[in-house]
């Protein structure tokens, strides 16, 4: 057996063409994400450790001044150019069609603290007064206001956890009210996200939806894990409220979280979906036994089970490359390993997993040969999964790899830079 | 150039505004994408009749434009849903329009979102429309594991309150039959049969705000739907004893029941059978029951029993079964202090 090496140059080389170049055409579909592209290009690099050396000051200058570019008028920031229609063009009528965006909003914040910015011109009262307004009465949060200040975007976990993490980044751990400003719910996003667990303890989209651990299924539309999104939400609320008791599921011991925990490691799988064990199929093969129906179900349940063969124990050699999938009997995918793991640290329960497997897995099957990484065996490269690889590479231990905060899906030192922030020290 | 909007006289009164990447004002643009001129055109439309707010025909054409080109644009699905609105166009029509463009973009957020905003209209759809399951299945024939078409029908049976619905369970029964793995499938069963009806809030379990010992259990039971369940788990996991999902399935519905996971010991042991100091299995998830089940009775056979997965039927979580092996070890410790 050969090692196996994280191949540290290629990636560098990888972000940073996505850094310097256009990328190609077909990211068309991803341009209302661009802000999440341009977190995952910038967070990529510094994880790299290159950030600083591979950029000059004045570069890392401009990106900053791309961001705030996309920052709305009255708070928050948009998450692509495209809906900007210049300043002198907007009006209250008008607005509605260029929304500051929830998600792109805590991804603006994290990319100005990864790139050393103090966030001193980012329109922190009008972005914390905007946040209670995108929370509906159930609790959960919305994508965007559209007109009539309805709360647009379907009430999903994701814009959960990064209205709480936007709210987490510019309040500070302390809960005490920045100049007065209504905070959102917390009991409430707190209910709501805990609704979501399901019968088998995963948490679905929204309240009864499937246990699920992504949304970003084809491209990259809109990363999120949902069972890493509730996590997420509810580690912003509880690492804010130090005080108050954790809900049960963050308190080990608890049903819900040992459930949680049994769910999140059933997701590992050496089932990859490569071409050699499946045509097409987006699922594992199945062993279901075909039988012919009868009348007496009792029979043919009793016949049934007499007639079962018995399972041979794994091999060593199938169980080599052990990945994460998303959902119950799906395949491996590369970003599913960091959804899993993240919210096992989450949970502080990450030696659970099987590391070794899991970095067979994605250093070989899911590496790419040019840099970055692929969604499954044998896919070019892209900027979610290459991102998302090396992060969950970076919560083992991978050498070349900085730490990273599994909330806040950054470095340890872009962290300390956050905590350094004056609204952050006061309380400290 | 000539590009296909300013060479139409019907967009001759709109002024396009191009796309500001702040270059000008010292910006370093991330992320920056190879756009088509086309893309680049029609967006620089899009954004003129946003700033006028222009509720019309030709601005109602350029969404469909936009959308074949980005269908995650967020804005523009909100956009032309005023626009459908303020027209008052006839929305079966943008159904139907939108069932194309679903098949065509499988995985896409925000097609299901707009559908959604259709259907929410009681004066076009004051029921559900009759060929809806019918596309929903087209849907999953494409991909029966397709989270968003999952989504949208489960707020669908909230919606018309369907969870009777024979067509329901009908639909379910036949994915099942045709993949009896399809995780999704159980769930939606699950919450026809278990889930939250209109007079509780939406939830994950039912009961999801009680306390601990609520939590997850239905206020009234009905013991026969709840026997018919079991029964059903039963004859799917004796046809594909390694799939986890009817295990799963079965855990949720005693809990619901509020029914002890010991009512399944000895169909569990059916699966693991002991001779002579040897031990056959028919299915890891019976073994991992039987772990669940002796917890409650027996330490040292919920021990052996996970120490068979750990060693032997499922050594990739050889670090959980560990965790679940201390845990009890350090219960019968305390216990016996």
């Amino acid at each position: 057996m050969t090692t196996v090496t994280f191949n540290r140059e290629r990636h560098i080389k990888y972000f940073l063409r996505c850094l310097k170049t256009f990328l190609p055409s077909f990211y068309t579909s991803n341009d209302s994400n661009r802000m999440l592209l341009a977190f995952f290009t910038v967070a990529g690099l510094d994880l790299l450790g290159v950030l600083q050396s591979k950029t000059t000051p004045e570069e890392r200058q401009g990106y900053i001044e791309w961001i705030y570019h996309c920052q709305v008028p009255t708070g928050g920031f948009r998450a692509f150019t495209g809906t900007d229609f210049g300043a002198d063009n907007r009006t209250p009528e008008n607005e509605a069609w260029d929304p500051a965006n929830v998600p792109s909003t805590f991804f603006a914040l994290v990319v100005l603290i990864i790139l050393g910015d103090d966030l001193s011109r980012v329109k922190r009262t009008e972005c914390l007064q905007w946040l209670p307004l995108m929370q509906r009465d159930n609790g959960s949060f919305g994508e965007v206001l559209g007109p009539e200040g309805n709360i647009e975007g379907g009430g999903d976990l994701r814009f959960c956890c990064f209205a709480a993490g936007t709210r987490y980044i510019l309040r500070g751990k302390g809960e005490t009210d920045v100049d007065g400003t209504r905070d959102i719910n917390v009991e409430n996003l707190a209910a709501f996200v805990q609704a979501c667990q399901a019968y088998d303890g995963g948490m679905g989209e929204a309240p009864f939806c499937e246990a699920h651990c992504t949304a970003a299924v084809d491209s990259l539309y809109l990363a999120a894990g949902h069972t890493y999104c509730a996590m997420g939400a509810l580690s912003f609320l509880s690492r804010m409220s130090k005080n108050q008791r954790p809900p049960p599921v963050l308190l080990p011991g608890a049903k819900e979280f040992e459930s949680l925990i049994r769910w999140l490691v059933s997701r590992q799988t050496a089932e990859l979906g490569e071409a050699e064990e499946s045509d097409e199929e987006d699922s594992p093969e199945a062993d279901e036994i075909q039988k012919p129906p009868t009348a007496d179900e009792e029979f043919e349940l009793n016949a049934g089970l007499a007639g079962l063969p018995s399972i041979a124990p794994p091999t060593e050699d199938s169980l080599r490359y052990a990945g994460f999938n998303g959902r119950c009997n799906k395949y491996a995918d590369t970003c599913y390993s960091f959804w899993n793991m993240a919210t096992l640290a989450m949970m502080d329960r990450l030696p659970l997993i099987d590391a070794a497997r899991n970095r067979q897995y994605l250093l070989e099957k899911t590496q790419h040969i040019i840099g970055g990484f692929g969604k499954g065996v044998g896919e070019p490269p892209d900027l979610l999964h290459s991102y998302f690889g090396m992060v969950a590479l970076a919560f083992q231990g991978e050498e070349g790899l900085d730490g990273v905060d599994p909330a806040l899906c950054i470095s340890h030192r872009a962290v300390r830079h956050l905590e350094s922030l004056p609204w952050w020290g006061e309380r400290a | 150039m000539e590009g296909k909007y300013s060479s139409d006289p019907e967009w001759a009164s709109i002024k396009p505004i191009p796309l500001n990447d702040g270059v000008e004002s010292g910006a370093e643009p991330l992320a920056t994408i190879a756009y088509a001129a086309e893309y680049l055109e029609a967006t620089s439309y899009l954004r003129a009749v946003m700033a006028a707010n222009e509720m019309s025909e030709r601005a109602l054409k350029l969404t469909e434009d936009i959308i074949s080109m980005n269908p995650a644009h967020y804005t523009v699905w909100i956009y032309r849903a005023k626009i459908l609105f303020a027209l008052q166009k006839d929305l079966k029509e943008e159904l139907e329009w939108l069932n194309g463009v679903s098949l065509k973009y499988l995985k896409n957020y925000q097609i299901w979102h707009h559908r959604q905003v259709l259907m929410s209209r009681k004066d076009f759809f004051p029921s559900p429309p009759p060929k809806e399951p019918d596309f929903l299945m087209e849907m999953f024939a494409q991909d029966c594991k397709n989270y968003h078409v999952w989504t949208y029908r489960h707020w669908y049976v909230r919606h018309f309150k369907l969870w009777d619905a024979p067509r329901e369970t009908q639909d379910v029964q036949a994915l099942l039959a045709s993949d009896v793995r399809n995780n999704s499938a159980w769930n939606h069963r699950f919450m026809l049969r278990f889930g939250p009806r209109d007079d509780e809030p939406d939830a994950g379990m039912p009961n999801s705000s009680g306390g601990a010992s609520e939590k997850g259990r239905l206020a009234v039971v009905d013991e026969d739907v709840v026997d018919a369940e079991l029964k059903f788990a039963q004859s799917k996991i004796v046809r594909a004893p390694e799939n986890r999902s009817p295990w799963s399935y079965a855990r949720g519905v005693l809990r619901a029941a509020g029914r002890p996971l010991s009512e399944w010991k000895e169909f569990a042991s059916k699966f693991v059978i002991e001779s002579q100091g040897n031990v056959e299995v028919k299915s890891s998830h019976a073994v991992e029951w039987l772990a669940d089940v002796f917890a409650e009775e027996n330490g040292q056979e919920a021990v052996r029993m996970l120490t068979l997965l750990k060693e032997k039927y499922d050594p990739i979580r050889s670090n959980y079964w560990d965790y679940r092996i201390r845990s009890i070890t350090a219960q019968e410790v305390s216990a016996s202090a």
